[in-house]
């Protein structure tokens, strides 16, 4: 039952976040933490848990915002799959590799969620303003991600499964 | 069939979480759901973690601007009582004029609704997300908070309450993409719709024909039109005011009177759909 710990991290950390951009004044950008914690499941837990982490990150990402759509656990399982993809020919162990993976992903969850709301929303235009926001984005959750590295270990100290993306 | 399931089992997992969310997302778009069970346990337990965080960095940022403080407090002191000197004059004047408003209304036969107290409230968190502009507030259903009600400073408009639970509620920012407001220009009475950007910071002004008089430095209030907000409530400063060579509208960005990423308590005002919660809850079957 890992996912639990991985949905426990998930909710303290997006609290703490939510706290730290509201004193720190972030207007536009973020740090995407439960970001972090979907590429680490990608690249570290078993299918059906690291598939049921996503899920759960993403949920609770949908709940923070305050008008849940879905859109966020969709997303994050997007992002877990298609990490679960490149970690099959890119080896994502260390920590500046699963860093790298982090960076990617969060530009990649950033366009997705902005298109996304681009193509379903009458005011789409109005999203794609906040991906001025997206760069220091990737340096604020990359830096949080490594951060975070020691911690997720201990959570899930697993190797890399077999290969195959949904292995 | 059953050895199928088992042999796909992770396929079918991953693919139903995929899936799911996805339909439910394409088929709700950004309307969102009412809360349920899950999400109210997700706000139970991070609305007073966001609390006591945010209590905790706020007695660190006093403990050392108290200090900061106390050593220029004399000369701020004699400043303040000169300011207040002024507010005391000024608040008799608005007194009198409100006496004379009351006065005028009962000539006319004017009857305002009466509007419960506003309900004070402290902002605990911002939304994760830059995608939707909203803050969340540790004033919830149990305390009168209801999805609808606008959201105040003194400095002017916040938002609107898009979700409330037992102690917290979310708002949407005046900023989020989604958000619409009516608006007025204070000085000549133009009608406008107020539009947020989605960029945290700036508003768009938009449906103002472009004969009409706005320039650089007007200020916006509520009109009430929209039927959320009270009339009157500043809303921001129009800047830079621009009449395109084609089309009806002029438009135009406002700079909106509150720092939506500094503000540290709200007044939620106790109204939906510009009728006070009482009225609405006679009316209640």
């Amino acid at each position: 039952m890992r996912f639990l710990a991985f949905s426990t991290l998930a909710l303290l950390l997006l609290s703490l976040e939510s706290v730290l951009v509201k004193t720190f004044g972030f207007e536009v950008t973020r740090i995407d933490v439960g970001l972090a914690l979907v590429v680490y499941a990608a690249l570290r837990a078993t299918t059906v848990e690291g598939a049921f982490s996503a899920f759960s990150v993403g949920y609770l990402l949908d709940v923070f915002t305050g008008r849940p759509t879905g859109l966020y656990p969709a997303l994050a399982m997007l992002v877990f799959l298609l990490v679960r993809g490149v970690g099959v020919l890119v080896d994502g162990r260390s920590r500046a590799s699963y860093a790298l993976f982090v960076a990617v992903a969060t530009a990649g969850h950033a366009f997705l969620s902005v298109l996304f709301s681009w193509l379903t929303s009458a005011a789409g235009s109005g999203h794609v303003l906040s991906l001025s926001g997206v760069p220091l984005q990737v340096v604020l959750t990359t830096l949080a991600g490594t951060a975070m590295w020691p911690l997720l270990k201990k959570i899930e100290p697993g190797e890399r499964p077999e290969p195959g993306v949904l292995r | 069939m059953f050895s199928f399931l088992r042999r796909h089992r992770e396929l079918l997992i991953v693919g139903a979480l995929l899936l799911w969310p996805l339909i439910s997302y394409l088929s709700t778009g950004h309307r969102g759901r009412a809360p349920n069970f899950i999400d109210r346990t997700v706000l139970l337990l991070s609305a007073p973690v966001q609390s006591v965080l945010t209590s905790i960095i706020d007695g660190v940022e006093h403990l050392g601007s108290g200090y900061i403080a106390l050593r220029g407090s004399h000369e701020e002191s004699l400043e303040c009582r000169t300011r207040l000197g002024e507010a005391h004059a000024e608040l008799n004047s608005l007194k009198e004029a409100q006496a004379e408003n009351a006065r005028l209304k009962a000539m006319l036969g004017y009857v305002e609704d009466t509007v419960d107290q506003e309900i004070v409230a402290r902002v605990i968190g911002l939304n994760p997300s830059p995608q939707f502009q909203s803050i969340r507030i540790n004033r919830g259903e149990d305390d009168g908070v209801r999805a609808g009600m606008p959201v105040v400073t003194a400095e002017g408009v916040v938002g609107q309450v898009v979700r409330a639970v037992g102690g917290s509620a979310d708002v949407m920012l005046l900023t989020d993409a989604a958000s619409r407001i009516g608006g007025v220009i204070q000085r000549n009475r133009v009608r406008a719709t107020v539009v947020g950007t989605g960029d945290g910071h700036e508003l768009s002004v938009e449906l103002v024909p472009r004969e009409d008089d706005v320039v650089d430095g007007d200020v916006m209030v509520t009109s009430g039109s929209d039927g959320i907000f009270p009339r009157g409530v500043r809303i921001g400063v129009v800047r830079a005011p621009e009449r395109p060579s084609v089309g009806m509208f002029m438009k135009g960005k406002l700079e909106p009177s509150v720092e939506f990423s500094r503000v540290e308590e709200v007044l939620v005002i106790p109204v939906t759909m510009g009728l006070p919660s009482a009225v609405l809850k006679g009316t209640t079957p």
